[in-house]
């Protein structure tokens, strides 16, 4: 017992030598507050924030800012903006606070008063990436293009980022150079060559511009990095689409189904592929899906269309068809395939009216002609059709010029030697190749309606520029036009089925 | 006077033949030509029938079968706690919600009615799609949006249905119960049942129905399983369930019944075991093969649980024992409709036609069948039928939001503008519409119109992720963040595997930690 309490009582003689007079200071705890920070240990260091704040009567500045920033964490913008504010006041030479001011008002959205306090802030520390960044972004946000590229490129310049190389990459898209874009990217890649987002955005603007070598070098590229990178096995699988490799395609699209079993561009690309494959049921039924889930895109209507001229449900088509240029009506095509709905629908006079308008749109694709003179032929209106046979041509010489396309679709060819002939033009055909005498004889015969109508559907043209919008398609959807991500139509919510009532009901 | 009947025999006829107004105004002048203190005994036996003869009359006039009159008010669902376990594990109960099971539609196929129950095909009056969590928030939502009609406080309805046939009779009550001498007519097994009837469904005096039938099963000496049963039956109107599940119980060692199973299964889904309720159902299946009510109670708990698939299982079997049966058709009907297969639903949903169904909902699934199967020949006609039947305000809201459905899929958006705008005219609280207004008006890029209509949206219906998710990309788009991450947390709480909800949060958790 008397030895223990010795013991004690040395132990506290002991621990009065050792204490230390404790001082108010007011960083003393700052050491402990970020390190439950960045251990993302947010309610202990609440608490010692709140503990700090009520010993210091709140003059602890970095207290204040760590609460700030966990605020701001939480999604509390408009709170933590209020803290930044004190903490500027506390200590308004410091960069940080302004910095983290102005950002608080950036999420916000008020850009311009986000700028004045970068401009603030650039003043105190000119050698800043991030506020060089974050201008570009406000300025961007603006609409004002030319200042926000300054501002970035010098951002640039200072330090190397992925981020400012994207948010300019964006902008060059913002303003339709792809050219600038393409460049901006590049060098991205080439500083980090293990970002998958850049990687990802690089393949698909080649895949915009017909690269296709280079853009699935790089889609190639980000899938090893990130297997599971929706987008990239999205346009991956639209450009083995594009060259006919369906059933490697669809193999990717079932990866990418497990991600997102509700996305329409997949459920779209899943169809065109089926279609592809002939399975023409199961592509009606992955792009009724489709349109389900969006009802707003033209290009899953224009491609459930183009399936139903297939299955030769005229009908069907023109009802797609139509819903698709009530949505996107500057689209040639569009007016083309409907024309040769209208065609089988047994109205060759809005037929003849949506072919007018084809032709007065699509600038490039001969097949518009084609068809509107094959219609005018059947009609046995010569003049016309000779005069939309001569417009084929000319487009036809006019793409040999530009030698984009060097190879036509035999189809296409085909039918166009035969119209030819039966318009007896056939001697200065822009085709080389001789038409046989059999088809020369056989084309004027009053059964020709039928191969009239089958050739602008069955063709691998047709199906080709189901392809290409198809691939089209994920293009666009990756590729933000807008500032942000453009999918803000979600698909409105869905058909609600008032619940049949019931006999019960009605008795009680 | 050879043409005159004997009004006792006549009274009797008209109640086969269920004319129960003339019945009871016949038995009414024959108790008051024969007063009841009448001396001779073929006289008193004339009168007790004639009694008798018009409280069954008065009863069949207003009866609702017990079965189906399954009713909580605001009280029972959230003042009682019948339920054993709080924290049940998933798929062992009732009231938790949001877990699909089954691996039927999502949410962005089939609408929910609140947040993880899908909207049933078939309403019934006992149809609970989700739970109010607290008081407050009962009080705050739609009357009907948990129960079939408004919710009361506490199964108010039983009060309103005594006052109503209360009305009907101008001169006061046929019986006035507090004058009854029980224990005499405890005596006589004849009328006490008669009598118990009419008490508990004509006058919903459920304490005075009770004291009756206790009396009457001592007096039949525990050996009447009807009696056990009706004791059951007021035992679970005034909430006593466990009492009211050992009635029953006896009641079926007693005589099996295939309604003393539904009473028990009823029992047990009150008290959240929907499990002992199927393995119950189960065993009644045993005793009666193929009974479609009890198959039908099996389909309707796999559909509590939001397990779709042996849901439709069972409804399927209901199918093959009775093939018009409506609520099994209209259920397995929608299931078909939002799971791609309109066609099925459209074949289904005609057969409800066939049968002589002839009502707005009915029409207008017809309808959208129909424009989904692509049948366009029938669609608008469909929907046009369904305009001229609709009895309420809520229905022509209905059948308009569906128009305009119809109208974004052939791409006209002025007419989906027109729909929208008219399915809010009938209906003021027509979440759904506000939102597709909200999206056309986005469309248009009349941003500042668009968010005032999905605030309204995310305000009306706080259970729809539709709005809350597109209240988060405009405001995304538009720069302010914080709106939009506050918006969708609600929308990834609505509905949690929604991906671009996800991503949108990922990426803007990605600005918020950002420098």
């Amino acid at each position: 017992m008397a030895a223990e309490r010795i013991i004690q009582r040395s132990d506290v003689r002991k621990s009065q030598l050792r204490k230390v007079p404790e001082l108010p200071i007011l960083e003393r705890r700052n050491w402990l507050i970020h390190l439950h920070y960045i251990r993302k240990d947010y309610e202990t260091c609440k608490a010692i924030i709140k503990e700090q704040l009520q010993e210091t009567q709140g003059m602890c500045e970095y207290a204040v800012y760590v609460q700030a920033l966990i605020f701001r964490l939480e999604g509390k913008i408009q709170e933590s903006l209020e803290l930044f504010q004190s903490c500027a006041i506390l200590n308004p030479q410091n960069v940080d606070n302004l910095k983290q001011v102005a950002r608080s008002l950036f999420l916000l959205g008020k850009h311009k008063a986000a700028i004045e306090v970068y401009s603030e802030a650039a003043k105190l520390n000119e050698k800043d990436w991030e506020i060089s960044h974050n201008l570009g972004v406000c300025f961007m946000h603006l609409k004002n293009f030319e200042k926000a590229k300054e501002h970035l490129n010098y951002a640039l310049q200072t330090s190397r980022h992925d981020l400012t190389f994207m948010v300019l990459g964006k902008l060059h898209l913002l303003e339709g150079t792809t050219q600038n874009a393409i460049e901006t990217y590049k060098k991205a890649v080439e500083f980090s060559p293990e970002n998958a987002e850049l990687l990802t955005t690089l393949g698909l603007l080649y895949l915009q511009l017909g690269m296709y070598q280079k853009a699935f070098e790089h889609l190639g590229n980000a899938l090893t990095y990130n297997p599971n990178n929706y987008k990239a096995i999205l346009a991956a699988g639209s450009m083995m689409q594009t060259h006919s490799d369906f059933d490697v395609a669809l193999s990717k699209y079932r990866i990418a189904a497990h991600a997102v079993p509700e996305s329409p561009p997949l459920w779209n690309n899943i169809g065109m592929c089926f279609f592809g494959k002939k399975k023409y049921v199961a592509a009606i039924s992955c792009l009724k899906r489709a349109n389900y889930l969006a009802p707003f895109d033209w290009k899953i209507l224009y491609n459930l269309g183009l399936v139903h001229l297939t299955m030769q449900q005229y009908a069907s088509a023109f009802h797609f068809l139509s819903a698709a240029i009530n949505i996107q009506p500057r689209m040639g095509e569009l007016y083309m395939l409907l024309a040769v709905t209208l065609t089988n629908l047994a109205d060759p006079d809005n037929a003849k009216r949506a072919y007018e308008q084809a032709v007065s749109l699509e600038q490039l694709n001969p097949l518009v002609n084609l068809n509107y003179s094959i219609l005018l032929y059947n009609q046995g209106d010569k003049k016309g059709a000779l005069h939309q046979y001569q417009e084929m041509e000319k487009k036809v010489n006019k793409l040999k010029a530009s030698s984009n396309v060097l190879e036509f679709d035999p189809e296409l060819v085909d039918m166009a030697q035969k119209i030819g002939a039966a318009l007896q033009v056939g001697e200065n055909l822009v085709w080389t190749k001789p038409a046989k005498d059999s088809k020369l004889r056989e084309r004027p015969a009053p059964s020709s309606k039928s191969t009239t109508n089958q050739q602008p559907l069955g063709s691998n043209k047709a199906l080709g520029q189901a392809m290409s919008s198809a691939a089209g398609y994920s293009k666009t959807m990756q590729l933000p036009t807008g500032g942000y991500p453009t999918r803000v139509q979600k698909p409105p919510s869905l058909p609600l089925e008032p619940e049949s009532s019931t006999d019960s009901a009605a008795r009680t | 006077m050879g043409l005159d009947m004997d009004p006792m025999f006549l009274a009797w006829s008209y109640f086969r033949r269920r004319k129960f107004q003339s019945c009871a105004a016949l038995c009414t002048k024959l108790l008051e030509s024969n007063p009841y203190d009448q001396e001779t005994e073929t006289k008193i036996i004339v009168t007790e029938a004639a009694w008798s003869l018009k409280t069954r009359a008065l009863t069949e006039m207003v009866y609702v079968d017990e079965i189906d009159v399954d009713q909580e008010g605001i009280a029972e669902m959230m003042l009682d706690d019948s339920a054993i376990a709080q924290i049940a594990r998933p798929g062992t109960s009732l009231k938790l919600s949001g877990i699909s099971q089954g691996g039927g539609p999502s949410p962005a196929v089939r609408p929910m009615s609140q947040s993880g129950r899908p909207i049933t095909g078939f309403v019934r009056p006992g149809t609970q799609s989700g739970r109010p969590g607290t008081m407050e928030q009962a009080i705050k939502t739609p009357r009907t949006a948990y129960t079939a009609r408004p919710v009361t406080s506490a199964s108010g309805r039983f009060v309103r249905l005594g006052t109503a046939s209360m009305l009907t009779s101008p001169d006061g009550p046929f019986i006035n119960l507090s004058r009854l001498n029980l224990t005499k007519y405890a005596g006589k097994p004849n009328l006490a049942k008669a009598l118990f009837e009419y008490i508990f469904h004509h006058e919903n005096d459920v304490k005075t129905a009770l004291d009756l039938a206790a009396l009457a099963t001592e007096h039949s000496q525990f050996k009447d399983w009807w009696w056990k049963v009706q004791i059951g039956k007021c035992y679970y109107r005034l909430g006593l369930y466990r009492e009211a599940e050992k009635q029953f119980k006896s009641a079926f060692k007693q005589q099996e019944m295939v309604d003393t199973v539904l009473y028990l299964a009823k029992v047990y889904i009150r008290l959240d075991q929907p499990l002992t309720a199927l393995s119950l159902f189960k065993q009644g299946l045993d005793r009666f093969p193929g009974e479609v009510t009890l198959l039908t109670g099996i389909a309707r708990i796999h559909d509590e649980m939001n397990n779709i698939v042996s849901a439709t299982e069972y409804y399927k079997d209901v199918l093959k024992q009775d093939n018009t049966n409506v609520e099994a058709i209209a259920c397995i009907g929608s299931n078909h409709f939002y799971s791609d297969q309109p066609e099925i639903a459209l074949r289904f949903y005609r057969r409800l036609l066939q049968m002589g169904v002839y009502n707005c909902q009915l029409f207008n699934n017809l309808g959208l069948c129909c424009f989904y199967a692509q049948q366009y020949d029938m669609t608008l006609s469909s929907f046009q039928r369904a305009l001229s039947l609709a009895v309420n305000d809520e229905e022509v809201a209905d059948v308009w939001y569906n128009l305009g459905h119809v109208a974004v899929g052939i791409g006209d958006m002025n007419l989906a503008y027109q729909c929208f705008k008219l399915a809010l005219a009938n209906n003021n609280d027509h979440a759904e519409a506000y939102n597709n207004l909200a999206v056309l008006e986005m469309r248009k890029g009349h941003h500042e119109q668009a968010r005032g209509f999905l605030q309204t949206a995310a305000a009306l219906a706080p259970h729809m992720y539709e709005p809350h998710y597109n209240f988060a990309a405009l405001s995304d788009k538009v720069g302010d963040l914080q709106s939009s991450y506050i918006a969708a947390q609600k929308s990834a709480a609505a509905f949690p595997e929604h991906v671009d909800t996800q991503q949108l949060i990922k990426q803007l958790q990605q600005h918020f930690a950002m420098l």
